[in-house]
């Protein structure tokens, strides 16, 4: 018989061994047969054991140097009765890993599996915790199945489980004193994710093949929508690809130590740098965000990134080139895409020099790392050669890759729903209106149709009659700043409050400008 | 090891990623990739399929490398794509776009083609500064399939876009040409008087989401009775006309037949 494995983790002084206690000592636990293997010596003493529950302890160090010896003496308790359950306390500071590879040890992986794995968590030491305390607390938690927490009204219930959510997305937290949730989760029956997986995308195409054919003849736009849906995919990856190995450059070339003694010390400096970077890159807004993020991680200053961020996609090369074809050649409105774009871009920077965030603007609260969810917790191998480093560079592009691919594609998959629907609806009820109400309207536009900033020059110049040019002007420079995709491609990194900070200001940023500028007499 | 141990996340990434650059490669290779982009973004597209097949290369060494909890869901972001490339659909025909998109008009208040080289035609400020417009140095020699000597032009499906720009570009030269063009028939009744249909083709800038149709007004006395998006040849004179108060050519029609479907979209900036 393969008897499964119950683990607890938890930092120091969580309070493992205590909820081990009161769990064995429950009436409807005490006939079950249980070995308990702890792998450090707590403040609390495991409570004497009871006719059905043994106790093995191995301090860390010997697991370290002598595996093999761990796991034979496990092996043979294992052995000696026939145990229904095995609990393992494991250490607070050593990684899962560890654990993990032993038990998948070749004397012991036929006699044991890890059913559950717990978190126990203080709820007013983890945010604190998380900060300073390296990566087995993070990697802990990403291994647990459910968390149960101690105190956690003291670091604000739902903060916690946001903070956890951000180390391991999805993941369902408790009270500890909750019995009847976690004892649910303990027996809960669950799947293996690869056949569910496999099994969710024969659905997808089952559906769509029996849908589409009757959403077509509803009306709805079947086909369009997912050539527009496959068109911006093929179109976004490859940039998004180059984001990302750009962010991952950043990443592990660039020390934090080079960016704080070359980049320019003043605001001023900064922001100037930024948008040379911003000219020099030529990446539309699906790259710029994650090299937005690296910068950030790097300790780039706020104003700095956020100036690069919004001006790198409307001031760049490929978008002043598609911009003067779309536009026959007319070089004025390209000089005023640029100029407004970068005006807009300059003083939405400046506001965070005038206002800086109060608050973490990473979603994942204290933690500067909130990717290490993606299965690259052990990429810090910090590997010093540059074969190391280049391997290290394709999986960091590769997890940020997915993970912010993810959003990404949602975004590609709303807009392409929108572009079907959104520019007749909006078009009809905007057209022929003042310049205030075109402006919005074609700015709210740019917003939803999410459009590539190297082709919105083409829709916009579509718009030509329909719209004064202050208001298309207002398209292409807003558009590229912040659209759908771009709020959902932040939103993988960034907090929701700054997000809508962000959003906010810029379209305040490019309204005012534009309008003050169109109002003058200046777009014509 | 056992098979038992295989890294279900790092299977299904390698296995989505490989996928992902092979089907780039074929979509490369067999050309449908252009259903969806421009040829502009060839070189990208390669270089996407050389990561993602690396990834592949480099995910497959780490395939026993236990992992608790594996992770699948962000690999749909390549497998739904790979899924909705594989599932049946069709490229995006004339038919789809005239009663979505440019159901107000809305696309094509100002139909002439987008044209590099017509210093006048669009919003034009371009005439305040002569740097900044093209000169005929910059442009090819007239794209293939004029008789100079009988004054006509055969538009064939591959020079469709070229002609255009030719005809732009040189408007007077060519009023009095006789002209066959192939397209489908494209009908506005918000921009387009009733004796008036453009022929046209799809243009794609960037990608499927931004496909506008391009050609030529044609005036024609039975064009209302011209189904419209059915792909036709017309044959007619070429004349120096005007739209919106911004001179283009435009044809006057002689003759017209039905035509097989030209495949694929043009590319004014491919």
């Amino acid at each position: 018989m393969i008897a499964p494995v119950y683990v607890l983790t938890g930092f120091l002084s969580a309070g493992k061994t205590s909820f081990l206690n009161g769990l064995l000592d429950r009436e409807d636990w005490r006939n079950i047969r249980i070995l308990v293997v702890q792998f450090e010596n707590g403040e609390t003493e495991l409570s004497g054991p009871g006719d059905s529950h043994q106790n093995l302890l191995f301090p860390l160090r010997e697991l370290e140097q002598r595996p093999e010896d761990v796991a034979r003496r496990i092996r043979r308790q294992l052995r000696e009765a026939d145990y229904d359950e095995v609990w393992i306390e494991w250490n607070g500071i050593a990684p899962f890993s560890a654990l993990h590879a032993l038990l998948l040890h070749p004397l012991l992986h036929n006699r044991c599996r890890i059913r559950r794995v717990v978190h126990i968590a203080d709820g007013a030491e983890l945010e604190k915790l998380l900060g300073r305390t390296g990566k087995a607390l993070p990697e802990q938690i990403v291994s647990s199945d459910f968390v149960l927490l101690r105190n956690e009204d003291a670091g604000g219930a739902a903060k916690i489980r946001r903070l956890l959510r951000a180390v391991n997305p999805g993941v369902r937290a408790y009270g500890i004193n909750s019995y009847d949730d976690y004892h649910r989760q303990l027996l809960r029956k669950t799947w293996p994710p690869l056949p569910i997986f496999i099994a969710a995308a024969a659905a997808l195409s089952a559906v769509y093949l029996i849908a589409a054919g009757r959403l077509t003849l509803l009306g709805v736009p079947v086909n369009r929508i997912v050539n527009i849906f496959l068109g911006i995919i093929l179109q976004a990856a490859p940039f998004l690809l180059v984001g990302v190995l750009i962010s991952g450059i950043v990443e592990i070339f660039v020390s934090r130590a080079a960016i704080e003694s070359r980049f320019p010390k003043t605001n001023l400096g900064g922001m100037a740098t930024a948008v040379m970077a911003g000219f020099c890159l030529p990446v539309c807004d699906c790259a710029s965000i994650p090299v937005f993020y690296g910068l950030v991680r790097k300790g780039v200053p706020l104003p700095a990134a956020v100036t690069f961020m919004t001006a790198a996609p409307v001031i760049n090369p490929v978008v002043m080139l598609s911009t003067y074809y779309a536009f026959n050649g007319n070089m004025r409105i390209v000089i005023l895409r640029v100029f407004l774009g970068l005006a807009a871009a300059l003083a939405i920077g400046a506001t965070f020099i005038l206002f800086p965030p109060k608050k973490n603007i990473l979603g994942g609260g204290a933690l500067s790392r909130p990717l290490c969810g993606c299965g690259c917790e052990d990429m810090d191998g910090g590997a010093a050669d540059l074969s190391g480093k280049i391997s290290l560079l394709l999986r960091h592009a590769q997890s940020e890759f997915f993970h912010m691919g993810k959003y990404l594609a949602l975004g590609s998959f709303i807009s392409a729903v929108l572009q079907t629907v959104a520019p007749k609806t909006l078009a009809a009820s905007g057209s022929g209106g003042g310049l205030l109400l075109s402006l919005f309207i074609m700015m709210a536009m740019g917003f939803l149709l999410s459009l590539c900033s190297s082709s919105d020059a083409v829709i916009a110049r579509s718009f030509v009659g329909q719209f004064p040019p202050g208001a298309l002007m207002g398209f292409m420079v807003f558009g590229p700043m912040m659209d759908i995709k771009n709020a959902l491609l932040l939103s993988s990194v960034f907090s929701g409050r700054f997000i809508t900070r962000l959003a906010l200001t810029a379209f305040a940023a490019c309204f005012i400008l534009v309008f003050l500028y169109a109002n003058a007499g200046g777009i014509y | 090891m056992r098979a038992g141990n295989l890294n279900q996340q790092v299977f299904l990434e390698t296995l989505s990623s490989a996928a992902f650059g092979l089907l780039l490669l074929y979509l490369l290779r067999s050309g449908d990739y252009l259903n969806y982009v421009t040829p502009r973004l060839q070189p990208y597209l390669y270089f996407t399929a050389a990561v993602t097949l690396i990834w592949a290369a480099a995910g497959a060494t780490r395939l026993r490398r236990p992992q608790r909890r594996p992770r699948l869901g962000h690999c749909a972001v390549l497998a739904v794509p790979i899924l909705l490339f594989l599932l049946p659909h069709a490229p995006i025909a004339s038919t789809d776009i005239s009663w979505s998109y440019a159901g107000g008009g809305a696309l094509l208040s100002a139909p002439s083609p987008v044209s590099p080289v017509s210093s006048t035609a669009g919003l034009a400020l371009d005439a305040v500064s002569g740097e900044e417009t093209y000169t005929p140095a910059d442009l090819p020699a007239a794209p293939p399939g004029a008789d100079e000597a009988d004054h006509s032009i055969v538009v064939d499906n591959d020079n469709f876009y070229p002609w255009l720009n030719e005809l732009y570009s040189n408007m007077d030269k060519y009023a009095g040409w006789q002209i066959y063009l192939t397209g489908f028939v494209f009908k506005d009744p918000e921009v387009f008087l009733e004796n008036e249909f453009m022929t046209a083709r799809l243009g794609m800038t960037c990608c499927a989401a931004d496909l506008v149709p391009y050609g030529l007004i044609c005036q024609f006395s039975g064009a209302p009775a011209l189904a419209p998006d059915s792909w036709v040849t017309v044959e007619g004179t070429i004349q120096a006309g005007e739209y919106d108060g911004w001179p283009e050519p435009q044809i006057i029609v002689t003759g017209i037949t039905a035509a097989q479907e030209a495949p694929g979209y043009i590319y004014p900036f491919g």
